[in-house]
């Protein structure tokens, strides 16, 4: 029970980057678009069977032919210069039916990952998610970076469009990062290996929906192309982004004209928080999300997907 | 878990080329534990251990239910004349794997079960005057074929809709699979209305499919008694309310009802069967 490799792959000093589902699919989304440009190859997966519950069954003609788990896999792709293990969950483990990962499930499953990390040298890792932020969604997504050790800390500062927790205002540097992108930092630094997690920022008004939201994958694949200094394709992703900003246009523009007139004031939030502090308070925030949701859930059900 | 220990075993018996059945305790209908309850009546079985608690459920209090408080179990009972082992539990809320696993050890290397059958309802619209249908989904072919002689229907096609999780039954018959042990899912679809009750004629259903099957001598005077009270309560309400009478004979004739007949139906059903 635990890994098992499909191929050895002879890696040279490898970057491992992995990704769980979380709130807008941020970190998944980004590490998929990657995996799929590079052609990364499967190299190992983890068994999922002390992790989680069967997702789908498949019976054919009264015959039990399949039962499908959610999946762990490693992915790696050869550059000849810095090499890439990619590391994709389909679910975090989480013992009390959350999204997150908590407990002995969850601290099994990141030593898993971090297992295959040091079998390969690997001396970074990157893990992905979202950062909720005040802002509007045609605004551009900033990345924020949470090293595992102080001397990370510089190399994220001199990075376009990347911020740090103290440079979140009201935060002074401090925060939480749910489920297995933060667990894998902690562990990781026990283990004596730097990480960094990168959180593309998503407008808080839609944390609660299932909507994808690839400009904030976007801005981590920025963030990863500067730390790997490695030319990533962003076609892909940008044709997501588009697509995903013109269905968010067409469902805001249904919004009643009191909650637009709110969420319009977040449109300049994200640049001016560090000068303003009346821009956007938390009632005003609790009011914006209590009305979107009140809105999508009862007056426009209809309109969520 | 904090210990190695998932199950206990208490005494001895010849438990080698048994059959296992599997009843669930959250079933429509109370299907599962009924028809188990009736086999270790009728046969005379004993209690032979269980799978421990601890790792399984979350132990933040106790479920109170029809006034009595009540923890979870997952007893084995052992039936020495007629090589049945009956596993009655409560649903794991956590540690599947492990919970079916530490199962199938015990069916594999303490009884060497040649068969393990699961037990569980299906809803159906269909009358409880129809005759009860039998459904298997199995986890090889020979044992479907070896089920042909019994009258189970044995075809269907499904696949788990997005956004449901597939049974533990079905985790088990497929963990079963992984061993090579054959397994039989069997389902029942039980008329909707006696969901909340109870449905005797599936019990029966059940129970007539292991006796005939594996020649257990089981008397089903109790079974018939109690569907025969059920008939006559059922049949006390048609002739106080006619019009509950027309929306049974509407479902045996495979007609809708609207929403307001289907809740009344059940309503009064239930009221009557109390």
């Amino acid at each position: 029970m635990g890994i098992r490799y499909i191929k050895e792959a002879g890696l040279t000093d490898p970057v491992m980057i992995a990704a769980w589902p979380g709130i807008g699919n941020i970190g998944l989304i980004a590490l998929d678009t990657l995996r799929r440009s590079l052609r990364a190859e499967q190299m190992a997966y983890i068994e999922p069977y002390e992790f989680f519950y069967p997702k789908k069954v498949i019976i054919r003609g009264g015959e039990l032919v399949e039962l499908d788990f959610p999946t762990s896999d490693f992915f790696y792709h050869r550059s000849g210069r810095r090499d890439l293990i990619l590391f994709i969950g389909e679910e975090q483990p989480a013992e009390g039916g959350g999204v997150y990962a908590t407990g002995s499930m969850a601290y099994g499953m990141a030593n898993l990952v971090l297992d295959v990390a040091e079998k390969y040298g690997c001396r970074r890792i990157y893990t992905s998610g979202a950062a909720v932020a005040p802002m509007h969604h045609t605004a551009r997504s900033r990345a924020w970076a949470v090293p595992n050790a102080a001397n990370l800390i510089a190399e994220f500062k001199g990075y376009d469009n990347t911020v740090l927790m103290s440079d979140i205002e009201g935060r002074g540097g401090e925060g939480n990062i749910a489920g297995l992108n933060g667990l894998l930092l902690g562990i990781a630094r026990r283990r004596g290996i730097d990480a960094v997690c990168l959180m593309g920022e998503i407008p808080v008004y839609l944390q609660g929906f299932p909507f994808p939201y690839p400009k904030g994958s976007k801005s981590v694949l920025e963030v990863l192309s500067m730390a790997l200094d490695m030319w990533i394709d962003m076609e892909v992703i940008d044709e997501l982004a588009r697509q995903s900003e013109s269905e968010l246009t067409r469902l805001y523009e249904k919004l009643p004209d009191e909650i637009k007139q709110q969420l319009d004031r977040l449109k300049d939030s994200t640049v001016a928080a560090a000068e303003s502090e009346d821009l956007i308070t938390e009632d005003d925030k609790k009011k914006i999300l209590d009305d979107v949701d009140k809105f999508f859930k009862h007056d426009g059900g209809g309109e969520q997907h | 878990m904090t210990g190695e220990q998932t199950i206990r075993l208490s005494g001895d018996a010849d438990l080698k080329g048994s059959v296992l059945i599997v009843a669930w305790a959250e079933d429509a209908s109370s299907l599962g534990v009924q028809t188990a309850d009736y086999l270790i009546q009728s046969l005379g079985c004993r209690e032979f251990g269980e799978i421990l608690p601890e790792g399984f459920f979350p132990m933040g209090g106790v479920n109170v239910v029809d006034d009595i408080a009540r923890f979870p179990e997952s007893r084995l009972y052992i039936c020495d004349n007629s090589k049945l082992i009956i596993f009655k539990s409560t649903i794991p809320r956590m540690g599947w794997y492990r919970f079916l696993t530490s199962l199938l050890d015990v069916a594999q290397q303490d009884c060497a079960v040649k068969e393990i059958y699961t037990l569980g309802a299906m809803i159906s619209t269909a009358a409880h005057t129809v005759p009860r249908l039998l459904i298997s989904i199995v986890n090889n072919r020979e044992i479907k074929a070896a089920l042909e002689p019994y009258n189970v229907m044995a075809d269907n096609d499904y696949e788990t809709p997005p956004g449901q999780k597939p049974t533990l039954s079905s985790y088990l018959a497929w963990l079963a699979g992984q061993r090579g042990i054959p397994a039989v899912n069997l389902w029942v679809p039980v008329p909707y209305y006696l969901v909340p009750v109870s449905d005797p004629r599936s019990v029966k259903r059940l129970v007539y499919f292991f006796n005939s099957k594996y020649n257990l001598g089981v008397d089903f005077t109790a079974l018939d008694t109690v569907i025969a009270g059920q008939n006559n309560q059922i049949a006390r309400l048609f002739e106080q309310s006619p019009e509950i009478k027309n929306m049974v004979r509407k479902l045996e004739v495979g007609e809708a009802l609207d929403g307001a007949e289907s809740e009344r139906l059940a309503r009064e059903i239930a009221e009557a069967l109390k």
